[in-house]
């Protein structure tokens, strides 16, 4: 059976003028235990690629400029 | 990152450790610290500084036993109790005399537990015959404190790698373990004297309520690899019917810890603000009641706080909002919810396998040894009972200390190379399709087959109707699964084991015929506990390609339990229900 | 093959070069790395951070110290914690505060003497878990200190070293004009079995603020006073049930079976809690003049405190 393109959105969201992917930095990549974030080629800053998200929360609480923010997943807020 | 390459590396080391939670990075640590000429390993699926069930730490230990509160003989007492008595003293004896030198060497680590003014523990009682709850109010950096001790102690770790088989040799022994590489499809074949597996709970087995996948009780990482690997290796386990079930705040799917509530005077009550549960530790009784309560016109159920004083309800706040499940102020803020005015509705969870809470698990002794040699297992995926997040740290030392002995006793057991070639087939069988059904599709119709049959209370034709239509999930995953990246693919190695822990769940709970351990196995057409017949354990493994359950009996206590004590538990349930 | 299966850090000195970078946010990235190695060599490179003219820098060390120990971090943390950036100094506050090693001590006392109150404070709260000796002597001297915020340190200092010679001090801050110093202070003397310790318990079970008197009515119990008998029966009349329930379990712990009459009103409170913990006192205590008040809670609609009865009447009985 061929694939399609659901949209979904996502809880986590980056502030684009905070993040310091560009310079290097790679916490909330790194401390994901599901592994869904990701640093855009085209900005250089951090974004969610997939939509696996517990809200566990060490992606902000180790963000080193608070750019991260969890959001409650839309199914269950 | 993400496109997938083809490579295979190999490696060897004195003792693989599997899981960088809490039980794996205590293990590599004890490993190390014993013998610091040895090579230790510690592989990972996430990342070790915050992976696993606590990556946000944890709000305070709740099975702590520290003398002048409780005592190891009283605690194994209450576990046996709270488990209908299926339990093998030894091992919870063990923890429970060991337990109190780990939270010191904890405390040593700079993990914080509280203390009064004067600088000794705040233990908090719940319990009725021993004192069990010490807070943590630091408790989110304890992640931060174990990665730093591993560092220390230079254990090698590798991030990013799942492995998905165990390799045994051709002496019997475990031999080490395969594993691929979640960024980049890449196999690392890992050869070690010893294995210990630190792998968590199989916690994406049923759906929660909310439809949303990731939206687990479990940390969603924990999708039972641990569960499928030692099965698969011919490893028994031990209870897989008696399922983990929580109570849980509704929609959010987090806890809304009781326990920490408790010694402040929060409880847990029904729609007309009464306290319904007879019993204080959260066993399968309790959550019987819990689920009677739901079901009841006295439904739903909350936690309720809004009586205490407005200072001590928004201290509750503060700690339940900053530890273990953070985004749970966020979850209330979006819903206009406060403590201290208002209730919190709860619900109970999906279904999953976790020796933390219940008893399912990989079948162990009190040296954290499997009954495969050189195997091992700590942590919510071993079988000791009622462990939380100590019994993790303390069998995690306990498994760590053996497994670096038995290592330094014996040499590596060679393992049959064909293993290999077939194991990365089989792995990367869904990335040689174009296209098909992807991993997130399969893994829901499993979930939601596991929500609509297997779910409590127990019954035998949904039951063997879930086998069949699981077998048919398992032809089109077999056949038809398709992954376009390494990210998907590992979520298609999940998928394998999320199938297999399925199937394991019917299979042990038709084996058991009777009821115990209240909601965890409440088979509707064998209502009641059949000491006769069942007051044993149900291991369940491979033979000759199939699963296969058998009876062991329980090992004599050590503790001797008085017939009225015994039913203590079971007495409040009967009276609950009449 | 290129696969790289573990975690590997550069050199420290190769790392630490980002740290002349012309931009914060390289020097910051830097920072975190350094703290990653774990090795000791790192300690001195984030210290320099610490002086860095980018505040968001400083603040990322002072983060970045928290995963060391010692003399050399705690040295550089005294930095941290006088910058003229609060963030700054209230994050190595906190790093001082995960300090383990009881030579983190010398470096930290002589801030105790700081112009600045939050230093004062931030210092004290470090030292405490540090459990030196030596900082007995500034801990004794801040006591009398003029921020409340200091005081409550200094009294940490001062009891988790559990000297008798200062329980005089101790006592004396029991009538501190801030509650959140008496309240700490009550909670202090738990580490001493004095009669003058006693006095000052029972008198705080007088303090205008409640929570002062349910920690002082808590303390009581757990050190076993028996003088505190009847002081504690006239608070089963507190305006707060909260102190009635501290109270209550107190009279319990000290099985004072002369309370069982005065204790037995609790058992009708509309409060389940209280309820319960009166059942529970009245099962410590085991005196049958209790029996006819608890049977009739046999049936109580709350199964926490029929469970409690239960409990107790099997105490009576046997």
């Amino acid at each position: 059976m061929p694939l399609a393109n659901t949209a979904t959105s996502v809880p986590v969201v980056v502030d684009e003028g905070k993040c310091i992917a560009d310079k290097g930095c790679t916490v909330c990549v790194d401390v994901c235990p599901l592994d869904v974030l990701r640093i855009s080629d085209l900005t250089g800053k951090a974004y969610m690629k997939y939509d696996e998200c517990w809200y566990c929360m060490p992606c902000e609480a180790d963000c080193p400029t608070g750019a991260v923010t969890v959001n409650i997943p839309y199914l269950l807020k | 990152m993400d496109d997938i390459r083809s490579g295979l590396s190999e490696v060897e080391c004195d003792v693989l450790v599997i899981g960088g939670g809490t039980a794996g990075p205590m293990a590599a640590y004890k490993a190390r610290k014993k013998n610091p000429e040895a090579t230790v390993i510690l592989l990972e699926k996430a990342n070790v500084k915050r992976s696993g069930a606590i990556s946000m730490g944890m709000d305070g230990l709740n099975n702590a036993v520290i003398p002048g509160h409780s005592t190891p003989e009283q605690y194994t007492k209450e576990i046996t109790i709270a488990n209908d008595g299926i339990c093998d003293q030894a091992a919870v004896y063990k923890y429970a005399q060991n337990c109190y030198s780990i939270i010191q060497e904890l405390d040593q680590f700079g993990i914080r537990f509280q203390k009064d003014e004067t600088g000794e523990y705040d233990v908090k009682k719940v319990h009725h015959m021993g004192t069990y709850v010490l807070p943590m109010p630091n408790g989110d950096t304890v992640k931060k404190a174990l990665y730093r001790q591993l560092r220390r102690m230079r254990v090698l770790i590798s991030n990013r790698f799942m492995a998905t088989r165990l390799l045994t040799g051709k002496r019997g022994r475990a031999a080490g373990a395969i594993a691929v590489n979640t960024r980049s499809g890449e196999f690392l074949v890992i050869r070690a004297k010893a294995v210990i597996m630190c792998m968590g709970a199989a916690g994406r087995l049923g759906l929660p309520t909310s439809g949303y996948l990731f939206g687990t009780y479990e940390n969603a990482a924990n999708s039972g690899e641990g569960y499928a690997m030692a099965y698969h290796a011919g490893a028994k386990l031990a209870n897989l019917e008696c399922f983990q079930i929580n109570p849980l705040i509704k929609d959010y799917n987090g806890p809304a810890c009781a326990y920490v509530a408790g010694p402040f005077g929060g409880y847990t009550a029904n729609s007309r603000n009464e306290r319904f549960i007879e019993c204080d530790y959260w066993s399968g009784q309790m959550m019987q009641e819990f689920y009677n309560e739901l079901m009841s016109g006295k439904g739903p159920v909350f936690l309720k706080l809004n009586h205490l004083h407005e200072d001590t309800a928004n201290h509750i706040e503060q700690i339940l909002h900053t530890v273990e499940r953070p985004t749970r102020g966020r979850f209330h803020d979006g819903r206009g919810t406060k403590y201290a005015r208002d209730m919190i509705e709860m619900h109970i969870s999906e279904i999953g396998f976790c020796s933390g809470h219940s008893a399912s698990g990989v079948y162990v002794d009190e040296f954290a040894r499997t009954t495969i040699p050189g195997l091992y297992a700590a942590g919510d995926m071993a079988s000791v009972p009622h462990n939380y997040m100590l019994g993790a740290f303390t069998n995690g030392a306990v498994a760590g200390e053996d497994a670096i002995d038995f290592a330094a006793e014996v040499d590596f057991d060679d393992y049959d190379g064909e293993a290999i070639a077939v194991e990365r087939e089989r792995v990367l069988a869904p990335t040689r399709r174009e296209d098909g059904i992807p991993p997130n599709q399969i893994e829901y119709k499993i979930r939601r087959l596991v929500n609509d049959y297997l779910q409590p209370p127990k019954v035998t034709k949904k039951y063997e109707i879930c086998q069949a239509r699981l077998a048919e999930v398992r032809e089109d995953m077999e056949n038809a699964m398709v992954a376009r990246d390494a990210h998907e693919l590992m979520r298609a190695a999940e998928v394998a084991s999320i199938l297999d822990c399925a199937d394991m769940a019917a299979f042990a709970s038709l084996f058991r015929q009777e009821s115990r351990w209240g909601l965890y196995h409440w088979r509707v057409d064998h209502p009641e506990r059949d000491d006769e017949a069942w007051n044993c354990h149900v291991l369940l493994s491979k033979m000759d390609g199939a699963m296969s359950c058998e009876k062991r009996a329980v090992q004599p206590y050590i503790i001797p339990i008085a017939d009225d004590e015994k039913d203590a538990y079971y007495n409040q349930r009967v009276r609950a229900q009449a | 093959m290129t696969l790289q299966p573990f975690e590997n850090f550069s050199d420290v000195e190769d790392l630490a070069v980002g740290l002349t970078d012309d931009d914060p946010a390289v020097r910051r990235v830097t920072v975190m790395e350094l703290a990653d190695t774990a090795a000791p060599e790192a300690i001195a490179h984030i210290g320099n951070a610490l002086k860095d003219g980018s505040a968001e820098v400083r603040l990322q060390a002072a983060i970045a110290l928290g995963e060391f120990d010692g003399a050399e971090t705690a040295a550089a943390l005294t930095i941290g914690l006088q910058d003229s950036d609060l963030r700054v100094a209230q994050a190595a506050a906190d790093s001082l505060a995960e300090m383990k090693d009881p030579q983190a001590a010398v470096p930290i006392l002589p801030l105790t003497q700081h112009e600045s109150a939050l230093v004062r404070a931030g210092a004290l709260r470090g030292l405490k878990e540090l459990r030196n000796p030596d900082a007995l002597a500034s801990g004794l001297k801040a006591l009398s200190d003029p921020e409340p915020e200091v005081r409550v340190q200094a009294i940490g200092v001062v009891a988790y070293l559990k000297p008798d010679e200062a329980l005089p001090a101790l006592i004396g801050r029991c009538r501190d004009t801030s509650p959140e110093v008496r309240r700490t202070a009550v909670g202090a003397l738990a580490f001493s079995a004095s009669p003058h310790v006693a006095d000052a318990l029972i008198g705080a079970l007088r303090d205008e603020d409640w929570a002062v008197r349910e920690t002082a009515a808590e303390v009581l119990g757990r050190s076993g006073f028996r003088q505190a008998v009847d002081p504690l029966m006239v608070k089963l009349d507190d305006a707060f049930w909260q102190v009635r329930l501290k109270a209550v379990r107190s009279l319990g712990q000290l099985k004072a079976a002369k309370a069982v009459h005065a204790i037995a009103p609790a058992l009708n409170h509309q409060i389940g809690n209280l309820r319960k913990e009166a059942a529970a006192a009245l099962g410590e205590i085991a005196d049958g003049a209790a029996l006819v008040y608890l049977e009739k809670l046999v049936d109580d609609a709350d199964p926490d405190v029929r469970k409690n009865v239960r409990w107790a009447l099997s105490r009576i009985a046997g």
